[in-house]
């Protein structure tokens, strides 16, 4: 049904900004302020003394590295989004609670060998364990989620299945805090991670070495899943036409099962990433960084694998990077408070500009 | 089959049981007396998923186009096969907490305690537990099967019976204040010292109920029609006055407003307090129906227009910003009149509500939800920020909003607040309601419908759709105003991304597009978790599972939008009756989900 109209509607666009070149005026004028005023800011930031605020080349050099970390977390939380959106053409907006259902879950068996000592006598082993349970847990809530919510719902209105989203994420998060308490956990770390390597002549987190590696390790597995293996060949299928998929034989319903638990699994993994980076879960730690990583997805192009990692490791820079380089300049006091106002404006942005994705067709072909 | 499903249904059940305890819905309210120390709010936890399978099971299936309907014995069995299934499952689950150790579960589950144990156990050892869960749960099943499936002359009496007792259970803060402010000796019916009904006043309610409920049944039907149609019926000699037909409707909206009126000093303060947060949030969800009722664009960061209407409100109306040292002017800022102030507050959320709406209307609907989402969260994280301290106060927010007075009569009062509430809530009413029977309404109802038909007949969609994000944004700013001058200081606390949930969750359970929808939504969305203090902390877990379970089983909410079938004529409305009662028949309610049973719980 829904892949039936794109060739026309964007022929209607085309015609609709031939006749009103005023909105067209608009957004090039809004283009041209948010350049100067980024420009500008980045100026004054980087010709500010170190006395009156400006930071050293360390710091950016900081920055820069703990933007990648997170930009990989949020790449892996992204292709979630983006697997799901690719195939059902919606949003999973609970997605974010999928991720942290991973992180809480995985605490408790983290927890209970750091005490017992297991953690950091066999920490290779132990951490393997964690992270089955947090894949474990977060595939099955993406698995249960779309049975119970979305499931009844396949062929509703496209706003039903996403107002059921955000129930259940409510629900799941609320349920976290019943089940565990609303207080955060701080999460174990196994003493081999403390510290930083050498990379370079760059002194970079041990933490954040794992994340990056084990991040593009996850994502080339999943690249070479999608685009290798039957099951991979049935997604793409059924992204492309899911009544002639299933016309072709393959089972739609397992699909979508598969897919969600995929999303699931990146999700449990970018758990316990994430819960090691920050040494905390609580059960409100799902919202913010999933809707910077729904952005990364709409950022890098929803839909696409490589998309959704391009748009979370410039999110995750963004995110480590912007507020200081373009609002310091200023004089705006605690300028990384404004963080997460940054992501939703480029978000925004990209929605405006370039809606569908920098690796997109750039035009909102599901608009 | 039927056995399995029965099994299958029963397993779900239990787990939505052990569910309900682990997450602290069970223990917690032991004390919760609803009638006597007997009937608990625990204990009906502990029996409310296997009812609610006992009452799925006994619907009328439909099967390659023929209906199936399960007679009374079938009902019953299955029923009882499911409710002992849950027990079975509870059961397993305390053997294994006995003998595994509640410490050990604990120290995962914050809700697995002694207490929790000691409850579920009955204070029995842990197999005489186990034998009462299973014969308990399977009593529940049957009775709920044997209920869906016995004739309307008795169905229908026992289940007003129990739903009044039930409600009034509930509302025993409510009720005991209410009766108290009318000197009304009530004693009998509220025991003040478990809190809940007595036996007696449960029996009489019980009894009062069942009775009203047979009276109805005989003959109660004609004063209905005479509501409805006093036209069909105003040759009927009966209904003349004077040589005159009475208004029948209009006389009962007359009493009806009369009622309304005295309500603040019949509840009493404290329940005027809650009823002043309903309102308010009423006002936000007849805001948010334009939006996502009339318009169909779902706007998930609504809270933006409730912080603009406060914020405007509170610096127009010469508010002062909280620091530590006492109070400072903020940088912008006039004294205006609250009443002044009112239409710019209105013209600000407007004006922003196009601003916002010009570069992201275009998107399409789950696009748009998330903009707006991110759009919420950036105002939540601006009034915070330390940036905007000298606007509007940062963290500590703003104090000293006046009060709304006019000519000496305050507003601050909660049952002073009530009319204001009330003055605005009605304006809003009368506004939705000229709306959506205008142009612009039916414009809205077929961009709805179908976007692409609808702009292929000529309706200019996005201009449609930028006219219902400012209206609403508008009667959403005067909820954040009357918010302003019912609290009379603000902070950022009170301005989070869970308002604008909570209010698409008002809108969609009372049924989109519907305004009496809005206002029984905030009602049993706000007011009763604003009544029950305990259910605090599980407010938002119902929320989720109401959201969920509203779009699975009835899409259409509490209240559908009426509007339509008051419009059609006798005949229509009688086809359209015929045709609902069909489709009723056919399409009772879907098998029950996990989420769903919390809801009922």
């Amino acid at each position: 049904m829904a892949s039936a109209e794109p060739a026309r509607v964007g022929d209607v666009q085309l015609s609709r900004f031939e006749t009103l070149p005023w909105r067209r005026i608009i957004l090039v004028f809004l283009a041209v302020t948010i350049t100067v005023v980024v420009a500008l800011g980045a100026y004054q930031t980087l010709t500010l003394d170190a006395g009156e605020g400006g930071l050293s080349t360390s710091a950016w050099r900081d920055f820069t590295v703990l933007g990648i970390a997170q930009g990989s977390i949020l790449a892996m939380i992204a292709l979630g989004y983006s697997l799901v959106y690719g195939i059902l053409r919606m949003i999973n907006f609970a997605h974010g609670e999928v991720f942290m259902a991973g992180a809480f879950g995985s605490f408790f068996f983290a927890n209970a060998y750091a005490q017992s000592g297991f953690l950091n006598d066999n920490v290779v082993v132990a951490m393997l364990i964690v992270t089955v349970v947090a894949i474990a847990i977060s595939a099955g809530t993406a698995m249960l989620l779309e049975r119970v919510a979305y499931r009844p719902l396949r062929n509703a209105p496209r706003l039903v299945p996403l107002i059921t989203a955000v129930g259940a994420s409510l629900f799941l998060q609320n349920t976290f805090r019943g089940f565990f308490g609303p207080q955060p956990r701080g999460f174990p770390k196994p003493t081999v991670l403390e510290g930083r390597l050498d990379l370079l002549g760059v002194p970079v987190a041990k933490t954040q070495v794992l994340v990056f590696v084990v991040a593009v390790v996850a994502m080339i597995a999943l690249e070479l899943f999608v685009s290798r293996t039957k099951t991979g060949r049935a997604m793409r299928a059924v992204a492309e036409d899911r009544e002639i998929a299933s016309l072709m034989g393959i089972d739609v319903d397992r699909v979508i099962v598969i897919t969600f638990a995929i999303g699931g699994v990146l999700a449990g993994i970018a758990g316990v990433l994430f819960s090691l980076t920050f040494e905390q879960v609580q059960f409100t730690m799902g919202f913010r960084p999933g809707i910077a990583a729904f952005t990364a997805a709409v950022l890098g192009g929803i839909g696409s694998i490589g998309g959704a990692a391009l748009g979370g490791f410039v999110i995750g820079l963004l995110q480590a990077i912007g507020p200081a380089l373009f609002l310091t300049g200023f004089g705006i006091p605690s300028p990384f408070s404004l963080r997460d106002a940054f992501v939703f404006i480029v978000l925004v942005l990209v929605l405006v500009f370039r809606p569908g994705g920098l690796l997109g067709s750039g035009e909102a072909e599901k608009v | 089959m039927a056995l399995g499903g029965a099994v299958r249904a029963g397993s779900i059940a239990g787990i939505v049981t052990i569910y309900l305890a682990l997450v602290g819905l069970v223990e917690r309210f032991d004390e919760l007396n609803l009638i006597g120390t007997e009937v608990t709010f625990a204990r009906l936890a502990l029996i409310a998923a296997p009812l609610v399978v006992g009452l799925a099971l006994a619907r009328t299936r439909v099967v390659g186009g023929e209906s199936s309907t399960p007679s009374v014995r079938e009902a019953t069995i299955s029923g009882a096969i499911a409710g002992a299934t849950a027990g079975v499952v509870v059961a397993i689950a305390v053997v294994f907490a006995d003998a595994f150790g509640i410490e050990r579960i604990g120290s995962v589950f914050q809700n697995a305690d002694a207490g929790l144990l000691a409850f579920l156990t009955f204070d029995q050892p842990a197999a005489v537990a186990a034998v009462i869960h299973v014969v308990i749960a399977a009593a529940a099943g049957a009775a709920a099967g044997a209920y869906r499936r016995s004739p309307a002359a008795i169905r229908k009496p026992v289940g007003a019976a129990v739903a009044t007792t039930l409600a009034l259970g509930f509302l025993q803060r409510i009720v005991p204040i209410s009766l108290d402010q009318l000197n009304v000796e009530r004693d009998w019916l509220y025991s003040k010292r478990t809190g809940g009904l007595t036996w007696i006043g449960a029996i009489v309610v019980a009894a009062v109920a069942a009775a009203l409920s047979v009276a109805k049944a005989r003959g109660g039907g004609r004063l209905r029609d005479r509501l409805r149609a006093p036209s069909v019926l105003g040759d009927d000699d009966r209904s003349e006055l004077f040589g005159r037909a009475i208004p029948w409707r209009a006389l009962a909206f007359g009493v009806g407003f009369l009622l309304v009126l005295t309500v603040p000093y019949i509840v009493g303060s404290v329940v005027s307090e809650v009823l002043g947060t309903v309102m308010v949030f009423a006002l936000l969800g007849l805001g948010l129906n334009i939006v996502v009722g009339y318009a169909g664009l779902l706007d998930l960061g609504y809270v933006f227009f409730f912080a603009v209407g406060a914020y405007a409100t509170a610096l127009l109306t010469g508010a002062t910003l909280n620091t530590f040292t006492g109070s400072a002017e903020p940088v912008i800022g006039a004294s205006l009149n609250f009443y002044l102030a009112i239409p710019i507050v209105v013209a600000i959320a407007a004006g922003a509500g196009l601003m916002i709406g010009a570069p992201v209307l275009r998107l399409r609907g789950d696009y748009l939800a998330l903009v707006t989402l991110g759009l919420g969260e950036v105002v939540t994280v601006l009034i915070a920020s330390p940036w905007l301290v000298p606007l509007v106060g940062g963290p500590n927010g703003m104090r000293n909003v006046p009060d709304a007075a006019i000519a000496g009569f305050g507003f601050r009062d909660p049952q002073h607040f009530f009319y204001l509430a009330l003055a605005f809530l009605l304006l809003a009413v009368f506004i939705s309601r000229r709306l959506i029977s205008s142009r612009i309404g039916r414009a809205w109802t077929a961009m709805r419908e179908d976007e692409q038909i609808a702009d292929a007949m000529g309706v200019a969609t996005t201009r449609y759709k930028l006219l219902a994000f400012a209206m609403g944004g508008a009667i959403g700013s005067l909820g954040g105003a009357l918010f302003a001058v019912k609290i009379g200081s603000l902070t950022p606390a009170s301005f989070q991304v869970i308002v604008s949930i909570q209010v698409l969750g008002l809108v969609i359970l009372g049924g989109i597009g519907s305004l009496p929808g809005v206002i029984v939504g905030s009602l049993v969305l706000v007011g009763l978790p604003g009544l029950l203090r305990e259910f605090e902390e599980y407010r938002f877990l119902a929320y989720g599972a109401a959201l969920v379970a509203v779009m699975i089983l009835r899409p259409q909410g509490l209240v559908p939008n009426v509007r339509r079938s008051r419009e059609l004529q006798d005949e229509e409305q009688m086809q359209d009756a015929w045709a609902r009662q069909k489709s009723e028949e056919e399409f009772e309610e879907p098998p029950v989900e996990p989420t769903g049973g919390e809801l009922r719980a």
